[in-house]
């Protein structure tokens, strides 16, 4: 049992098998192959005939000049041939890349060497090839033999990165790959006997075989790269044998190469609809991906009841009199969570969500730097669609046999606030768009993003007016008056910023009827012994209101807006709101806090925390600066 | 001017069957809450949940009841119904009840609930020409030669009549932004028997009575159509008597319907 499936509360996972079929929902350990995996210089099989063995496990595995330009890498075999690079051109040199586990070889850069001449051989690769320039045209050599252009040994790759349609090249023969064969690392296991057959697997699976191969396949002379034009190959790994080895020891050296550089494709898959048998199947090769995902938006959706939750993570600078200023404790203030409700899932349905929720730690670190990656979330309405959430907490209820309800506390932490697009609810351009001067409707909330030069203009409007499309657009002034074609023309003094404008940046969504406000006067007490308290009022501002307003049932349109405008006030940003009835009066407040739960279409509940701040709403020193996120 | 729909007798379909009905009923059920603002000021209504269709439909069973119908099984799928010009796409059965009293065609009654949308436009009446046509069953269930048994009832005299009823609740997930559910689940199987006998014995204790019946519906010819198993507890008796008739006893048994968890 791997480490993964011993590591679940979840019983029944087992290790990936091509004999078998396997229903939707199920889960599988995907290992590439069952059995052990084995270093190349492993020496418990007897002499192996181990000849070279290139990989970027060391600094030391280089040769550099002064600017960390690569002039050979060292083969860990000893008294083997290197490959090496003796131009002083800059543009054949390759770069050491720092931090990442292979070199990158990009355009006319190459290595190649000599001493490499063997008739029989068993070579394995691990490469990741960038999508070609021209990828009707192109081909990339993985590797060559002989040092001419032609004719040579080799094997390339061309083609678009789909089924049937990525190929990999011996010589001049074509086989369609198994897997993509751009932008993802592959495992290419040659297997050369003499001059009578050369066959080639990918990730392996074996693809194709030639029975006549060029005789360069004997040649003494080796090369990687020189793909000119061309955005480059990184090299992981690369190591052969001299000799044809066993299909089991092939497998045993393709897993040590699956394990060390597939940190995406190992671990845990769960099938998104009924596999049938055939190792075809397998989730890394192009029939296998329609089949078993990582993803966990190809198996559920979120239900009703789903809801978020945001918190402003502030540090209030007290100045006395009720005056404060709210300092900002990270660059990401918002903190947010999501409640993900996953209800009436049977048994198979749960078993694989709650495995996918233990497994979620599984994940490949974001970096070397950082943590394993989050969980890349559709999120429901009208949060953004390709979230990155960490899943922390999880309730499961069963109410009855084969009935399930899964909740799922997840918390974002890369989504940030100070993109101006928005922190979780965006500008798409499709829900909310860049104000533009012709639209094809009005519908009252809209969200619109109006740029500007001035920073007191610039920002998100919300439109007031009544509904209008291109039928109703000359009705009574109460939107824009006029349209030509199919289309609403909002006139400059009907613009955000116009004069009869029916955009607002103000906050003028009112509340529910029933409402509470409780009040609390700052009083400073003095207290002395065997006394009455004393009471005093605390400086000028001894009223300073901390409220909750409830926006209940409200539409998913009216919902949009509101979580608008709260997420592009991020937790801190001050600006006006009108107390209801009695009070009526228009104060400056901020919110911390505020939670919004998706009942039903257009019934969407949202309570929101304000606290009152003595200050005007609109600033008087400005940061005039826009910064954007590409 | 609006015209009222005449109808002779309803062709009902369940699938691609066709089953004789006296009466078909529908229905849909929104839920919905007004929003009043702070100024007073009402806002919209808003909806609490998707419209739940209900359709209730009496029919003579003229063969074994047919696999959807059987609410206390497991099998959740919905069946596509159509009468009078109207199909419903997608119906799910809630409770399927019938009487049996001697010399009585059984009637049998079945409820469901339904999601989405019905083209109510449809509705038309019978063309002549399909009920001049239209065959007559040779077989419908009848209370001449059905009966039932009672294997495990202490003391119950002769039954003269009895009514069947079993049911279940229809629990409908929704995914976020939609309005028809993704899975209508079944809970809270339950079926049902109520007698009524000359006698039922003793009185009953704190647990009730354990009770095991067997109902075997047939035509007039002795023709087998059903079975069905109330194997449960009588928790209810009653005993009626009135000027000029007879001493009547009623008593209902109770069978809850459990699932056993398939090991995944």
């Amino acid at each position: 049992m791997s480490s993964i499936i011993s590591g679940l509360n979840i019983k029944n996972i087992f290790e990936y098998n091509p004999l078998l079929s396997y229903d939707k929902f199920d889960i599988i350990d995907y290992q590439l192959i069952t059995g052990i995996s084995v270093y190349p210089n492993y020496t418990g099989f007897g002499n192996t005939g181990l000849c070279s063995w290139f990989n970027n496990d060391y600094l030391e595995d280089f040769a550099t000049d002064g600017n960390f330009n690569i002039t050979g890498w060292t083969n860990k075999v000893i008294n083997s041939g290197n490959l090496l690079q003796f131009s002083l051109d800059d543009n054949v040199r390759p770069n050491v890349v720092f931090n990442e586990p292979y070199i990158t070889l990009k355009n006319l850069e190459f290595l190649s060497g000599t001493g490499f001449e063997h008739t029989k051989r068993t070579i394995f690769i691990a490469a990741n090839t960038s999508s070609p320039n021209k990828p009707n045209i192109d081909k990339q050599k993985i590797i060559k033999f002989g040092p001419l252009d032609s004719p040579n040994g080799s094997l390339q790759v061309a083609g678009t990165n789909g089924n049937l349609q990525a190929r990999l090249i011996l010589d001049n023969t074509s086989f369609f790959a198994v897997s993509p064969i751009y932008d993802e690392t592959n495992i290419f296991t040659l297997i050369q006997d003499a001059g009578t057959s050369l066959k080639v697997r990918q990730n392996g699976l074996e693809v194709g075989q030639i029975n006549s191969p060029n005789a360069q396949w004997n040649s003494s002379y080796f090369e990687i790269g020189n793909n000119p034009g061309n955005n480059g190959i990184n090299y992981y790994d690369l190591f052969y044998f001299s000799g044809i080895l066993s299909e089991t020891q092939i497998d045993y050296y393709e897993k040590y190469l699956f394990e060390k550089y597939f940190p995406e494709s190992d671990g845990l898959f769960f099938a998104k609809k009924d596999v049938p048998v055939g190792e075809q199947y397998s989730p890394i090769f192009f029939t296998g991906k329609d089949y078993w995902t990582k993803n966990i938006n190809d198996l559920f959706n979120f239900n009703y009841g789903s809801s978020a939750n945001f918190t402003a993570n502030l540090s209030p600078l007290k100045m006395g009199d009720g005056y404060k200023t709210n300092i900002v404790n990270t660059i990401n203030t918002l903190n947010a969570t999501f409640n993900l409700v996953y209800d009436g899932l049977t048994d198979a349905q749960a078993k694989c969500l709650i495995a996918f929720f233990e497994n979620t730690p599984e994940s490949p670190n974001k970096s070397i730097y950082e943590g394993f990656k989050g969980v890349t979330t559709n999120l429901f309405n009208p949060y953004k669609s390709n979230a990155e959430l960490y899943f922390k907490k999880a309730n499961f209820n069963s109410s009855y046999n084969n009935i399930n309800k899964i909740t799922i506390e997840a918390e974002s932490l890369y989504d940030s606030s100070l993109d101006y697009k928005g922190m979780h609810v965006v500008l798409d351009e499709i829900k909310i768009k860049t104000y533009t001067e012709t639209v094809d409707s009005l519908t009252t909330h809209d969200v619109f993003y109006y740029p500007s030069t001035s920073f007191i203009d610039r920002g998100y409007y919300f439109y007031t007016g009544i509904n209008r499309n291109s039928t109703n657009a000359t009705g009574p002034v109460t939107g824009p008056a006029s349209g030509p074609f199919n289309k609403i023309l909002i006139g400059p003094s009907e613009s955000p910023t116009g004069t009869n404008s029916f955009f607002t940046k103000d906050f003028y969504f009112k509340g529910d009827l029933e409402y509470d406000i409780n009040e609390n006067v700052r009083l400073f007490s003095t207290e002395m012994k065997n006394s009455t308290i004393e009471y005093s009022k605390d400086g000028i501002n001894y009223n300073i209101l901390e409220f909750s307003v409830s926006f209940n049932r409200r539409t998913n349109q009216e919902a949009r807006a509101i979580l608008k405008f709260l997420d592009d006030k991020a937790g801190f940003k001050i600006f006006s709101y009108t107390l209801p009835q009695p009070y009526n009066k228009t104060i400056s407040v901020y919110c911390p806090e505020w939670n919004h739960t998706y009942n039903f279409i257009n019934n969407n509940d949202i309570s929101v925390k304000f606290i009152e701040f003595k200050n005007p709403a609109n600033p008087e020193a400005l940061f005039n600066t826009q910064i954007k996120l590409t | 001017m609006s015209n009222f729909l005449s109808y002779q007798n309803i062709d009902f379909r369940f699938g691609d069957q066709n089953y004789y009905a006296s009466s078909v009923s529908l229905s849909a059920q929104a839920s919905v809450d007004a929003v009043l603002l702070n100024d007073g000021s009402l806002l919209n209504y808003a909806p609490n949940g998707a419209v739940v269709g209900g359709l209730s439909v009496d029919f003579y069973l003229t063969g074994s009841l047919p696999s959807f119908l059987q609410i206390t099984g497991l099998n959740e799928s919905p069946i596509d119904v159509s009468f009078a010009g109207v199909k419903i796409n997608q119906v799910y059965s809630k409770s399927l009840s019938f009487s049996v009293e001697p010399f009585q065609p059984i009637v049998i009654s079945a409820e469901f609930d339904w999601y989405g949308n019905v083209l109510l436009e449809d509705f038309n009446e019978q063309s002549r020409l399909i009920l001049n046509n239209k065959l007559i069953p040779d077989y419908i269930a009848n209370g001449y030669k059905s009966f039932i048994t009672t294997s495990d009832i202490e003391g119950v005299g002769f039954i003269v009549s009895f009514d069947y009823n079993m049911s279940c609740d229809r629990p409908a997930y929704f995914n976020v932004d939609e309005v028809v559910p993704f899975r209508v689940a079944k809970l809270n199987k339950t079926s049902e028997l109520s007698i009524k006998s000359n006698t039922l014995g003793k009185i009953l204790s704190i647990d009730g009575k354990s009770a095991i019946t067997n109902i075997t519906l047939k035509d007039t010819y002795n023709t087998s159509l059903d079975l069905f198993k109330v194997s449960g507890v009588l928790t209810n008796q009653n005993y009626e008597i009135s000027e000029g008739q007879y001493l009547l006893a009623s008593a209902k048994i109770t069978q809850t319907i459990p699932e056993t968890k398939t090991l995944i």
